[in-house]
């Protein structure tokens, strides 16, 4: 395993993926997350990862991050029409970026059989530097953080235990541009 | 009104209205709404419609909005009165049409209780909205309000909800003017303010080199104002180019002016269409390369360099991939292009077209617009152009129903203004038009309204009789009587092997007496030597009128772009057949 596949660089990983990460600033409003989840679902467009989150309390304003998938001209309409939406500040590509950064974090829960297993896990949570959020009796949580692929990465390796049981939640990739 | 002064919810409606200069409004009364019907009893400076369906009162908002460039304004009650809007909010967005409309809410605290007359309005309405709001503060309905009419007609215009539960038309707050709101710049999408001076560079360039140029005009020519025409005129003229016009477009250059080449697209003319496909400068001005337009998009004008002026930025590189693209207004547009030309003194040689005249000089010349008027049977088409002969000289606003006849009124009726031609085009609503001329009247009172119809559209809003009678709108339902849904039943014979599945309208009404059980006046002309005392004598008659002309059953509407067929293959006439693999492909479109 070499290092840089545990920690692939976190800029530009956008660009690089050809993943569609849209990145939309918009008034913090009832129905704004309707509005734009209709956006994709009435025109058959699937949402891969989705984030919400209040960033600007006194200007009221979030920020949604979402993965999608498409050819460039389906991502240039769905940026226009994201665009239209009334309560949008602005929508961009974060892989038209010429920089940008990504993270994403994860909590990972395994329930382990045999002493075999859990040392493996050890080993794997080590190497990727995860933390321990908590362990007890059979049980482990571990967060991990990085770009979506060393988050990919360590859920494969940990999947190659055998008999262990792996419990997933995911942010989804949030990430900024400079 | 002093700032300080608590008044009711509904007296804040009415204050805002007034404020927004409405002077008409459209709706029907019910349980949620009954606050600012009460608001409305005894005020004087806004004169209520009452319909009798509340799909009526959207499309006359439409008509209204369409024949005077202001916004059109309706109130309706909750659930069901908001449910019956949503055909009309769709029809307004897909052509974009200024709208704002009042919907009455049960109470917050019975919001998703399964209320008596509740329905999610705004959620019903999200996509068929440019924006919605619900109301649940006081203190935020004059702003909403407001703020509704701004995005109603900014940038590409639309409809916009405001759904306000009854006890906020109860509470009492102080009315908030437009003067001491600031809009948040973001939420109004107006288009970008100036023009490239690149843009019009490119443009001029262009049309030096170009041999075969084509100015192709949509709506959104109309929706810029009335100046936009002119200028469209004025730069159509100092460059000499052809001009051809979508059906919402018709009207934004004389239809019977030198450049005219006709409406192009499905049902368009021969002319224009096979200029689209042949030409090698495309100028969009206001048009959405709508799939009505374009036939097949693979074989869609395939030498052309592309030019496309929208104000919607998500129409562009929508359907067809254009080379240069401008969201900007339009009248701004045209105004600085025009400019430049002459502040740079740049000539235009105009015997440089002369070819391209010449060639479509050729394909007029084979007159596809002609029919064979029988001796006794009123052939629709010319229905259409006696009509036109009798009304031309009068100040006349046609509005239209869906399909045959639809397509009929575009093809031979001549548009020489624009805002006097109101269809359903994106949408395709039948029962659109009684209604549209209805609005369309009491914004101009002394215009002669014409609702060109199919009895079987007339009848999907035929309790709208009762609204023009009940406020003494002369206006005139010339319906094109042919006993089927004419449309359907083309398509059918067409694609489907003549097989007229449920496409003949069986037990229609006597519209003679239908008329006359309405207070309306009915007439009818079974046969050609009727036909112009009946079109004469309902101009005359200074009441609604239900025209009834017995129009040949079978006849077409041609020249025609079959679905799936690029521009060049037209149908011209019955006797054309059409490509068996086109036909196959053809059929799953619409």
């Amino acid at each position: 395993m070499s290092e840089a596949s545990v920690y692939p660089e976190p800029n530009n990983s956008f660009k690089n993926s050809k993943r569609n990460v849209l990145s939309v600033i918009v008034d913090n409003e009832p129905g704004i997350l309707a509005r734009i989840v209709g956006l994709f679902s009435g025109r058959g467009y699937n949402i891969e990862a989705l984030n919400v989150t209040v960033v600007d309390v006194k200007a009221n304003l979030s920020r949604i991050t979402l993965e999608t998938i498409g050819e460039e001209k389906v991502i240039q309409q769905i940026i226009a029409h994201l665009e239209k939406l009334v309560p949008v500040h602005s929508a961009i590509n974060l892989a038209d970026l010429k920089e940008s950064y990504e993270a994403e974090i994860s909590l990972i829960k395994i329930n382990y059989e045999n002493e075999e297993q859990n040392i493996k896990a050890l080993s794997l949570a080590d190497i990727y530097r995860t933390r321990t959020v908590t362990k007890k009796g059979g049980l482990i949580i571990y967060e991990i953080s990085g770009t979506s692929e060393r988050v990919n990465k360590f859920l494969d390796d940990l999947n190659n235990i055998n008999g262990i049981k792996v419990e997933i939640v995911r942010s989804g990739p949030i990430g900024l541009g400079i | 009104m002093s700032n300080n002064l608590e008044i009711s919810g509904a007296q804040i409606v009415l204050e805002a209205l007034k404020e927004q200069e409405v002077d008409t409004i459209f709706g029907y009364p019910g349980g949620a709404v009954l606050p600012i019907y009460d608001a409305l009893f005894g005020q004087n400076f806004l004169k209520h419609i009452l319909v009798r369906q509340e799909a009526g009162a959207v499309h006359a908002a439409e008509g209204y909005a369409r024949s005077s460039g202001k916004v059109g304004v309706l109130l309706v009650t909750s659930g069901p009165g908001a449910t019956n809007v949503v055909t009309g909010l769709t029809d307004a967005l897909m052509d974009s049409i200024p709208i704002v409309c009042l919907t009455g809410q049960v109470p917050t605290h019975l919001i998703g209780t399964d209320a008596f007359q509740e329905c999610d309005t705004t959620g019903i309405t999200r996509p068929c909205t440019k924006y919605n709001y619900l109301v649940k503060d006081i203190t935020k309905l004059s702003e909403s309000i407001h703020e509704a009419f701004e995005i109603a007609k900014s940038g590409r215009p639309g409809p916009v909800l405001v759904d306000i539960p009854k006890n906020i038309q109860l509470a009492k707050s102080t009315y908030v003017s437009k003067k001491s709101i600031s809009f948040r710049p973001h939420r109004i999408k107006s288009g970008a303010k100036e023009i490239s001076k690149d843009f019009i560079e490119a443009l001029i360039s262009h049309i030096k080199k170009s041999s075969k140029p084509i100015l192709y005009v949509g709506g959104g020519c109309l929706n810029s104002g009335p100046i936009a025409s002119q200028k469209l005129k004025e730069f159509a003229e100092l460059t000499n180019i052809p001009v051809t016009t979508t059906l919402h477009g018709l009207g934004c250059y004389p239809g019977e002016g030198k450049l005219s080449i006709g409406m192009l697209g499905m049902h368009g003319t021969y002319e224009a269409n096979l200029a689209m496909h042949d030409c090698d400068l495309m100028i969009n001005v206001g048009a959405r390369f709508d799939d009505r337009i374009t036939g097949r998009l693979d074989a869609f004008s395939p030498n052309s360099t592309k030019f496309h002026f929208d104000i919607d930025r998500s129409s562009i590189d929508k359907n067809v991939k254009v080379d240069f693209a401008t969201n900007t207004d339009i009248t701004h547009s045209l105004t600085s292009i025009n400019e430049y030309i002459r502040s740079n003194n740049i000539e235009f040689n105009h015997s440089q077209f002369n070819p391209w005249w010449d060639q479509i000089k050729q394909w007029q010349s084979k007159d596809c617009l002609k029919y064979d008027q029988s001796k006794e049977i009123i052939k629709p088409q010319h229905a259409i152009t006696r009509l036109n002969e009798l009304t031309k000289n009068k100040n006349t606003i046609i509005t239209t129903e869906v399909g045959q006849h639809q397509m009929w009124a575009a093809q031979y009726y001549k548009f020489n203004k624009p805002n006097s031609w109101i269809t359903s085009g994106g949408l395709g609503t039948m029962g659109f038009g009684m209604p549209a001329a209805i609005g369309a009247q009491l914004a101009n009172p002394d215009s002669l309204v014409i609702d060109i119809a199919g009895e079987a559209s007339f009848l999907m809003n035929v309790q709208e009789i009762a609204t023009a009678v009940q406020y003494k709108l002369p206006i005139k339902i010339f319906i094109l009587n042919n006993e089927y849904m004419g449309m359907v039943r083309q398509w059918q014979e067409l694609m489907h092997g003549s097989r007229y599945s449920e496409s003949y309208v069986d037990a229609l009404p006597d519209f003679l007496k239908l008329a006359e059980s309405f207070n309306a006046v009915g007439l009818r002309a079974k046969n050609l030597n009727e036909l112009d005392d009946t079109i004469n004598e309902m101009i005359s008659v200074d009441r609604p009128v239900i025209a009834d002309i017995w129009v040949d059953k079978t006849e077409n509407c041609f020249p025609m772009i079959p679905s799936g067929a690029p521009h060049n293959e037209m149908l011209l006439s019955k006797y054309d057949e059409e490509d068996p693999e086109n036909q196959e492909k053809g059929k799953v479109l619409v």
